[in-house]
């Protein structure tokens, strides 16, 4: 059956079975492999995207439930780091996502298997706007599992970058 | 020796301060870049052309023979290209630690001896057609007695889990060592005191976020293998590959990968390596196998479980003259490094501290489970929690306080322990001190607040341990390249711990440049030149001082061909980015491009080999390491009495690293591995039932969230090692070593108790915590007077129901599909969808947000031919207030009910309630309906077991005997299974109905009528739920508490309130019990409570204690009635305090 799907704002048409999940069809299909497959079973979140402005879990995200919101995955927040090019910390030409260069300055991975579903995820809570504390951190990152860093500097650096991104709005 | 401090998230004061010099710097982790933007290739992101997929058929017996297995189903099944078996490889048992314990094949070879070894694989043009065909094959085993714990495995009339000689040492014993170092019998004759504690644990498991997996491609040209596989260690995939396949290793390669965390599961070679190869050589595709996360769980090696007896023996002024240790080690069903395990876990047993004598008799036995490995510590987490916890007692006896008894007793640089173990830095004793100021160890030792408590404990670990049989050396080779630039090659492996970052900055040290101008490439055997591998903590100590050799090499030679043709020094030769020049005269340089293109590539190796000698191998005397970090924990915890669960409010970590290369990097493995030890000693165990582990999942294997850390403050202290690069010793794997025993020291001064099992769950320490009080529970079981019957029936189970159930009973039950792909229809509207769910002879279900659906068909609960998305239905859609009730679609996703304004204003408790459901993405995803009609969680339900739900009336409750500690309390009858629905109980609370409509008409079912039972609802099968509606009442209160192991999961128990007043005078009292029952149910005797007596405190406490009426426990969920008790309280203060 297919079914049309937007994703990072391009339109793509998949020849699945209804019950694919988007995960396999973002990774196989359609050659997004940012998008990582820790457990299959919505319990880690390394499979997390973004469905219009909420944040999900795409291996239990059927195709069929898929062409009702545009998607965006960890490649397309990657190209949205025009908009918000911080110029006082990286230079232009970097185009990354403040979140992603707050990960990287703050030295908040290490294998960074979990990094792109965490990046989801902070992306969904810091576009919610205002001001972010701690215990949002860790309300809005609490299906994301990470066994390398003890979550620790990923707090600070999801806190880091809510402010960059404030000084922009 | 005064070592300088590393104040945490500060730079090295000034030191040498060229431009060059990054040692010490925090430089950002190379390759971070591809991380995060998504491009970072990991071995499952691998795609080559033609590539097939290959799923692995498991053993679904414990201990069993194989008398037959047939695969032609599964060969003509469509897609598949290949299936193997045992008989497809040629017959050689994988090396391991070699020689005698040389006991594994790649597949079953005649005999399974673990639920969950690989028994045959296929390799299919998609995954789901290798799975597919994998549950065509049939295989006929004859069943052995299981032999599931080292006690069973040794006894006297178990059977032989492998034959012949590898048992030598005695029954099911893979090893057994008695060793003595000193006289340790005329120590303890003459000792003061002796001390003596047995300390055991179960199995814990690394858990990577990234499971394993390989793809192979074979080259039938060359009859060459590449391999892309998570792994630390690809020098002994090559050795192992190659020698079960009967392949020269010269053709044998492995190439470069991300690889997402290994903490040692992924130190040696697992089994999907060389099952990938077999494959690709036989079909001559690319042959992609990538583990499930069950399967991980299932196959990938553990911890070791350890049962140990620790006798101390010390003088009167608490000198430890001898130890005595003796360990059983649980091996599981294969060795893997079994033997270097044992080692490794009893060299912790006398090396940290100053002790005079060491005796160990350690063995290491089969079992029928799952074969264990290495994980981070090699054992040290739990044997020092062991000796740790025995130290306290030790200084409790002398009267002396436990930090300051740790001090006196502190390893010293220039000690030589009895084992043989040369210290040289050694900055323990500051370790101690800092970690004992900084978290204002007098003060709370003295005076703890109640409930709280602090602990310290120290640990030592070999840095760069000499295990290997190979030796301990390091190859690196170093190149400049085209691009000017500088590549090190390194067979080792960074998994995460940003090894590659550190090897960077050593080697840029070395040639004089910034670090960002040398690439690390890991892992390519082709390119880099031998390494043993990411393990044993070892790679800044030995690869490091390679690099630095081949660096200095690369150097030397540039700067000598530079010189000669400049006429100058070589000395004053320096290499910057891209460019070299003449320090004295700048205007003589060279691009290096420029000078790449003409004289061709540079390549020096470096070779490094630790000079210290291995142990000896009868004795074991020796130095276990080239040298032995050191560190310190003190941690503060508080525990809540009435729940038992341990919150860690801070902990301070010192490690005396010798040189800390990159701060950024040592913080950043301290805090990692300190939270992998709470989670050791917090929460996490594989609970084996069944034979089986039925926790073999993230929601139930317990790591710890984002929510579980505490605040960590990092100490660095350096005192240089001489051997080590600029210093350095091992800083990474250790910062687990202190952990568990540090926290299990704090938990005993804040509770005085002293607990000889982990992990310290929370209904452990409730249970113990409820023991001493002497309290005890009045369930009142005959105000429920089916619970008669439900307990004699119980009280038959061990001897007669179970056993005769299990046996024979499950060999009648109920067929069921397995592996079933339902198909999907989209409704278009309501009609549709009653239309579609009213077709005869089809088993259908309604697909809302999926996050039951899904997880339940691949877990094998459900089976459906057809899903009706009920996705694009307006109608079911929606919050909305419509004549004093409020309304929400049942498709309605649980995030936007509890964002809803009009929610938030009229019933604010839902909201609330909502938002402690699971995670942002389930919250994002599930439907208010879905929620409520939710298949059970009962693990042995889950983890498919033949239970009485999936077998029917012949089968037995798993939860009877089993580990019943998430079960129901109240109610169980044939099933124990609760209700894990959080709405259930609030909405019964709330008093609302649910709306369903069929092609018959509308039935309005009240919350009280809606369940049959965990999973059952009473919609009838052609009925689509339509939405809720809940009445909104004046002048009510609610409350809702729920108790959950880690924020993020299912309740443990649930109590839901509401109350309606009249001025101050209550008239109505609803109050629901959540996750302690197969349905919700209402407290009526505390409603009735409450209705005579008002909610004066101690009403509220008597009330309280009325919601566990007509209760009837299981042995492991007696604690759930504490937890209701206790959420029925605070539930009622809040309503109460509301009014």
């Amino acid at each position: 059956m297919a079914y049309q799907l937007q994703v990072n704002g391009t339109a793509f048409s998949i020849e699945a079975s209804g019950d694919t999940a988007l995960v396999d069809v973002l990774r196989d299909d359609l050659g997004l492999r940012g998008t990582k497959i820790g457990c299959g079973q919505g319990e880690c979140g390394a499979c997390s995207v973004m469905m219009g402005e909420r944040v999900v879990c795409s291996c239990l995200t059927p195709v069929s439930r898929a062409t009702l919101f545009p998607i965006t995955t960890i490649e397309g927040i990657c190209g949205q780091a025009v908009a918000h090019a911080d110029a006082d910390a990286a230079p232009a030409s970097s185009r990354l996502h403040p979140i992603q260069q707050a990960f990287i300055d703050h030295g908040a991975l290490q294998c960074g298997f979990c990094t792109p579903g965490m990046i989801v995820a902070a992306y969904a809570l810091l576009n919610r706007g205002g001001r972010v504390t701690e215990d949002d951190v860790v309300e809005g990152l609490t299906g994301n599992l990470c066994r390398c860093t003890g979550y620790r500097k990923i707090i600070e650096a999801v806190l880091d970058a809510g402010e960059r991104m404030q000084r922009h709005e | 020796m005064n070592s300088p401090v590393l104040e945490a998230g500060v730079a090295l004061p000034g030191e040498a301060a060229a431009a060059s010099n990054e040692v010490g710097k925090r430089v950002l982790q190379h390759g971070a870049r591809g991380r995060v933007n998504g491009e970072a290739v990991y071995t499952q992101d691998v795609v080559l052309p033609g590539m097939l997929y290959a799923a692995v058929l498991r053993s679904t017996q414990a201990h069993a023979l194989i008398t037959a297995i047939d695969v032609e189903a599964a060969l003509a099944a469509p897609g598949v290209r290949d299936v193997i078996t045992a008989e497809d490889f040629p017959g050689i048992k994988y090396v391991h630690f070699g020689a005698k314990y040389s006991d594994r094949y790649p597949l079953a070879n005649g005999r399974v001896r673990f639920i969950g070894e690989e028994v045959a694989v296929v390799a299919a043009d998609t995954l789901a057609q290798a799975r597919d065909a994998a549950r065509l094959i049939t295989v006929k085993y004859q069943p052995l007695p299981v032999l599931l714990t080292p006690e069973q495995a040794m006894a006297a009339d178990a059977p032989d889990i492998h034959d012949g000689d590898l048992t030598a040492a005695g029954k099911n014993i893979a090893q057994l060592r008695d060793l003595d170092f000193g006289d340790v019998e005329g120590a303890f004759a003459r000792a003061a005191h002796v001390f003596e504690g047995v300390y055991e644990h179960g199995v814990v498991v690394p858990a990577c976020m990234e499971t394993n997996g390989t793809v192979a491609d074979y080259d039938p040209e060359n009859q060459a293998l590449t391999l892309w596989t998570a792994t630390q260690a690809p020098h002994f995939i090559r050795k192992e590959v190659s020698h079960v396949l009967g392949i020269p290793i010269e053709k044998v390669h492995v190439r470069g990968v991300n690889v997402g965390g290994g903490f040692g599961g992924k130190s040696k070679v697992c089994e999907q390596e060389a099952l990938a190869a077999l494959l690709a050589v036989r079909t001559k595709r690319p042959v992609k196998l990538t583990l499930e996360r069950t399967e991980e769980f299932l196959s990938g090696k553990t911890d070791h479980a350890k049962h140990m007896t620790v006798r101390t023996a010390i003088d009167a002024q608490g000198n430890i003259l001898a130890r005595s240790t003796s360990v059983v080690i649980d091996n599981g069903a294969y060795t893997a490094l079994g033997p270097v395990y044992m080692a490794a876990a009893r060299a912790r047993t006398a090396s940290l501290y100053r002790v005079g004598a060491a005796h160990f008799d350690s063995r290491i036995v089969y079992t029928n489970k799952v074969p264990g490995g290495q994980y981070r510590g090699m054992g040290a987490p739990h044997t020092i929690w062991a000796i740790e916890s025995q130290i306290d007692e030790i200084a409790e006896r002398l009267g002396i306080d436990p930090l300051a008894y740790r001090i006196q007793i502190a390893n010293q640089s220039g000690d030589t322990n009895p084992l043989g173990w040369q210290i040289k830095s050694c900055a323990l004793s500051e370790c101690l001190a800092e970690v004992g100021e900084r978290i204002g160890w007098d003060e709370k030792r003295r005076n703890p607040k109640p409930w709280r408590g602090v602990g310290v404990a120290a640990m030592i670990h070999p840095s760069a341990g000499v295990i290997y049989e190979e030796g301990n050396f390091s190859n690196t080779r170093i190149e400049l390249g085209a691009d000017g630039a500088y590549k090190l090659y390194t067979q080792t492996s960074d998994t995460g711990t940003w090894q590659n970052t550190v090897l960077a900055q050593l080697a840029a040290n070395a040639l004089g440049v910034a670090s960002e101008e040398v690439t690390v490439c890991h892992m390519d055997t082709q390119n880099a030149p031998l390494d043993l591998g990411s393990a044993a903590s070892r790679v800044t100590f030995v690869t490091g001082n390679a690099a630095i050799r081949a660096a200095k090499a690369l150097r030397e030679k540039l700067a000598g061909h530079l010189a000669q043709l400049w006429e100058c020094d070589a000395a004053d030769i320096v290499l910057a980015s891209r460019t070299a020049f003449d320090a004295n005269n700048p205007a003589r340089r060279v691009d290096l491009g420029e000078y790449v293109a003409e004289y061709g590539a540079q390549v020096c190796d470096g070779y490094y080999s630790v000079p210290t000698k291995r142990p000896d191998p009868d004795t074991g005397y020796g130095n276990y390491a080239a040298t032995y970090t050191f560190g310190a924990q003190a941690v503060e915890v508080e525990v809540d009495p009435t729940t038992g669960r341990i919150k860690i409010l801070q902990i301070v970590a010192a490690q005396d690293v010798g040189k800390a290369i990159n701060p950024t990097a040592i913080e950043g493995q301290m805090q990692g591995g300190i939270l992998q030890g709470i989670g050791m000693v917090l929460q996490e165990e594989l609970v084996y039932e069944d034979n089986r582990p039925v926790n073999a999942n993230f929601l139930n294997y317990k790591i710890p969230r984002i929510g579980d850390a505490p605040p960590i403050e990092v100490v660095i202290i350096e005192s240089p090692e001489e051997d080590g690069p600029f210093g350095a010793k091992a800083a990474g794997e250790p910062s687990i070593n202190a952990t568990l025993a540090a926290v299990a020291n704090a938990v005993a001064h804040a509770t005085g108790i002293r607990f000889h099992k982990l992990p310290l769950t929370a209904d452990r320490v409730l249970a113990e915590l409820k023991k001493r009080e002497g309290a005890k529970l009045d369930f009142k079981p005959l105000k429920r007077p089916y619970n008669v019957h439900v307990a004699t029936v119980r009280s038959m189970y061990p001897a007669i129901v179970f056993p005769a159930l299990r046996k024979v009973g499950t060999k009648f039950a109920r067929q069921r599909r397995k592996g079933q792909r339902p198909e999907v229809l989209v409704a278009n509207d309501l009609q549709e969808a009653l239309r579609e769910l009213a077709v005869a002879g089809r088993k259908a279900k309604i697909l809302a947000g999926g996050t039951d659906l899904f997880v339940g068909i691949k877990q094998n609960v459900y089976d459906l031919d057809l899903l009706i998305d009920i996705s694009r239905i307006e109608e079911l859609q929606g919050v909305r207030i419509d004549n004093g009730m409020l309304c929400l679609g049942a498709r309605s996703l649980l995030a936007e009910v509890s964002d809803s304004d009009i929610v938030q204003r009229a019933l604010p408790m839902l909201a609330q309630g909502i938002r402690r459901i699971a995670t942002p993405q389930i919250r994002n995803m599930a439907t208010v309906a879905g929620d409520l009609c939710q298949e059970k969680r009962c693990w042995f339900f889950r983890s498919d077991l033949p239970c009485y739900q999936h077998g029917g009336a012949t089968c037995p409750c798993f939860a009877v005997m089993g580990d019943s500690r998430h079960h129901s309390i109240i109610g169980a009858g044939r099933c124990a299974a609760p209700c894990p629905a959080d709405l259930a109980p609030i909405l019964t609370a709330l008093d609302a109905r649910v709306v369903a409509v069929s092609r018959q008409g509308v039935r309005h079912i009240p919350m009280e009528e809606f369940y049959q039972w965990s999973g059952l609802t009473t919609l009838r099968a052609d009925e689509v739920l339509h939405r809720i509606e809940v009445p909104l009442v004046e002048n009510a209160t609610h409350a809702f508490e729920k108790y959950a192991i880690r924020k993020g999961d299912f309740a443990e128990a649930s109590v839901a309130v509401r109350l309606r007043w009249q001025a101050e005078r209550l008239v109505d009292a609803r109050i629901s019990l959540g996750a302690v029952s197969p349905l919700p149910i209402r407290a009526t005797e505390a409603e009735q409570h409450l209705m005579l007596h008002g909610l004066s405190a101690s009403s509220i406490k008597e009330a309280a204690a009325r919601t566990i009426y007509g209760g009837l426990p299981l042995p492991g969920n007696h604690h759930k009635g504490y937890l209701l008790i206790e959420l029925a309280q605070r539930a009622l203060h809040g309503a109460a305090g509301r009014q």
